[in-house]
């Protein structure tokens, strides 16, 4: 099998009765999701060639993977697109990547600004119905129309499957190019060695165009596994007694969901003996976190995991009976991926010597879309420069030590300084601006601005804010906004983030 | 229920998550989630907002969308709160 897709249709032949996604009141079996897949290729087979790319704007549903596989099956690329984004952004992607069809959640609450702000002449929006309940599946399919049956094209593995847009340090968008060999190559080891079964029952919280999120849907659905769709954590309660009632067997989440877990719901008081283990990705978690962890899951295996959306998700894990003896680690490069230290002139580092992770793999992503420039700078000679500091022990073991770029990580995204200074030099009355990281005790790091203001200009703080939260995601707005006669410089003038924390 | 109270857990969301003070912005039975106004943080700061502004101790099993997720749901559960102290 050299795809996802040809997994997914296999496991559809096998086992087509056998749950693969719940989503509220709607249970999709393996032959719903590879029917819709099948319908959504045919939805979209007399729009698109071979390569072409397809935005997606769809919120994680089941609806989602029939629309994700589809486009893949089709030969096209899909582009899964943060619902969480302002129309303006996600307008900025499209063009960037030149899909010319967009596959859109009616609902969507940026649906017509994003109609309005695309060229309707060369991008279709197709309308899409997300119903949660038991008729979803039908919903879904007549929402796509009326199509000719249409043969499955050949894939190439080596051919694009998608694009997954992450921060860069710039404004620009950056388009994480993958193929079906890095979807599927990296789908398998992580199924692999968190052992998944068609049996497990995983509860997935995380984003399905961010590449962790990614990861669960694609290991989860390649291994013939149920997954279980959490909207979001603002009810961390009502979650852990979900993992009881339906007796999850694994569950996802980033540091944040764990602090919300530990902090606001008494894990001990639920039984969770069925959950067989639980994956932490997305950025460091504090070593005492990791423990308490551990204690109040006495029955789950914990996997601490590191990686990048440029490595398609995954590139180390620590295994779970070595977390005592190597907290803090990121652990061991997966099988087939091979990790090095280096130092800036390229030569791998000594022991404990800190210097940046280079990765090479069949994970390693094909390149970023449209930026040979970038692509060379970050893949070369076939390896990855995750601009990632890191260092090994003795034994090998990987232990992750900052991140040689400016970007804020607030949660588990990452958040371009630059992307929010571009937004509020945009607002009257802002003459100079610097946002930069500080530190959150729940996100890790949480986003503040610092604004020089006009003369005689009547900023405030909520006016601030409010034009932040009309052209950024609600995660992207500075949480304290501040006002100063001046930004502090360098003698050469550039300025110094790291002092406005 | 009382009208200040209501204005007060109104304008709370108003300021620091809709950043207006126009009233007509949120509707006091708009589910907080669904609109996309709050997200797992938001409403942990709202939980905060209650207990230190309004005095009143969420625990940990209260913490569900009946009591928290609109204007009109945290204000009779913080009134049924303060009546059962």
């Amino acid at each position: 099998m050299t795809t996802l897709v040809a997994a997914i249709e296999d496991a559809a032949r096998r086992h087509g009765a056998a749950p693969a996604l719940s989503w509220h009141q709607a249970t999709w079996s393996y032959a719903d999701l590879a029917g819709a897949m099948s319908r959504v290729r045919d939805a979209i087979a007399a729009k698109v060639n071979a390569g072409d790319r397809v935005a997606l704007l769809l919120r994680n549903s089941p609806q989602f993977a029939a629309a994700f596989y589809g486009v893949l099956g089709a030969g096209a690329a899909a582009v899964p697109l943060n619902v969480q984004e302002r129309a303006g952004v996600l307008a900025r992607q499209i063009e960037h990547c030149g899909a010319r069809l967009v596959l859109a959640d009616a609902a969507h609450v940026e649906f017509a600004a994003l109609r309005e702000a695309l060229d309707g002449a060369r991008v279709t929006l197709l309308p899409l119905e997300l119903v949660d309940s038991a008729n979803g599946c039908e919903a879904f399919g007549a929402s796509l129309g009326v199509h000719p049956a249409t043969a499955a094209p050949a894939v190439g593995a080596e051919s694009l499957a998608c694009i997954i847009y992450t921060s860069g340090t710039t404004g620009r968008p950056k388009g994480v190019m993958l193929s079906h060999a890095n979807l599927l190559s990296n789908a398998r080891i992580i199924a692999s060695y968190l052992g998944i079964e068609p049996a497990d029952k995983v509860m997935c919280p995380l984003p399905f165009h961010f590449s962790y999120g990614m990861s669960v849907l694609n290991s989860n659905l390649a291994a013939g596994a149920h997954i279980v769709l959490e909207d979001n954590l603002a009810f961390p309660q009502v979650v852990v007694k979900r993992l009881q009632d339906e007796g999850i067997t694994g569950f996802a989440g980033v540091p944040a969901t764990f602090a919300l877990l530990l902090g606001r719901t008494q894990l001990k008081d639920f039984n969770l003996a069925r959950l067989r283990y639980v994956t932490q990705a997305g950025g460091a978690m504090p070593r005492p976190q990791i423990q308490a962890l551990r204690a109040a899951l006495p029955h789950s295996r914990v996997f601490i995991m590191y990686g990048q959306t440029e490595a398609t998700a995954r590139l180390s894990f620590l295994p779970p009976d070595e977390l005592d003896e190597k907290l803090g680690s990121v652990g061991l490069p997966l099988p087939g991926v091979e990790i090095e230290i280096r130092d800036p002139a390229g030569h791998v580092v000594p022991e404990a010597e800190v210097g940046e992770l280079c990765a090479r793999g069949p994970n390693v992503m094909m390149g970023y879309w449209d930026d040979a420039t970038l692509t060379a700078q970050v893949v070369r000679d076939g390896w990855l420069h995750t601009g990632d500091l890191a260092h090994r022990d003795g034994e090998g073991y990987l232990y992750i030590d900052g991140r040689e770029v400016e970007m804020i990580k607030v949660g588990a995204f990452r958040v371009s300084p630059q992307e929010i200074e571009e937004v509020l030099a945009t607002l009257p009355g802002v003459q100079e601006v610097a946002v930069t990281g500080m530190p959150d005790a729940l996100l890790g790091q949480a986003i503040k601005a610092v604004i020089v203001p006009r003369e005689g200009a009547a900023l405030d703080v909520m006016s601030v804010k409010a034009h932040c939260r009309a052209h950024l995601a609600n995660y992207k707005i500075p949480k304290v906004v501040e006002f100063a006669a001046e930004l502090p410089r360098t003698s050469s003038g550039k300025v110094q983030r790291y002092k406005l924390a | 229920m009382s009208d200040a109270l209501r204005d007060q857990v109104r304008d709370f969301i108003l300021e620091n998550y809709l950043f207006t003070s126009d009233t007509s912005a949120l509707g006091l039975d708009d589910s907080l989630l669904g609109r996309g106004i709050v997200d797992s943080t938001g409403m942990l700061e709202i939980i905060f907002f209650i207990e230190e502004q309004l005095g009143v101790k969420v625990k940990d099993e209260e913490m569900i969308p009946d009591n928290l997720d609109g204007v009109n749901k945290i204000v009779n559960f913080v009134s049924s709160k303060r009546q059962a102290a």
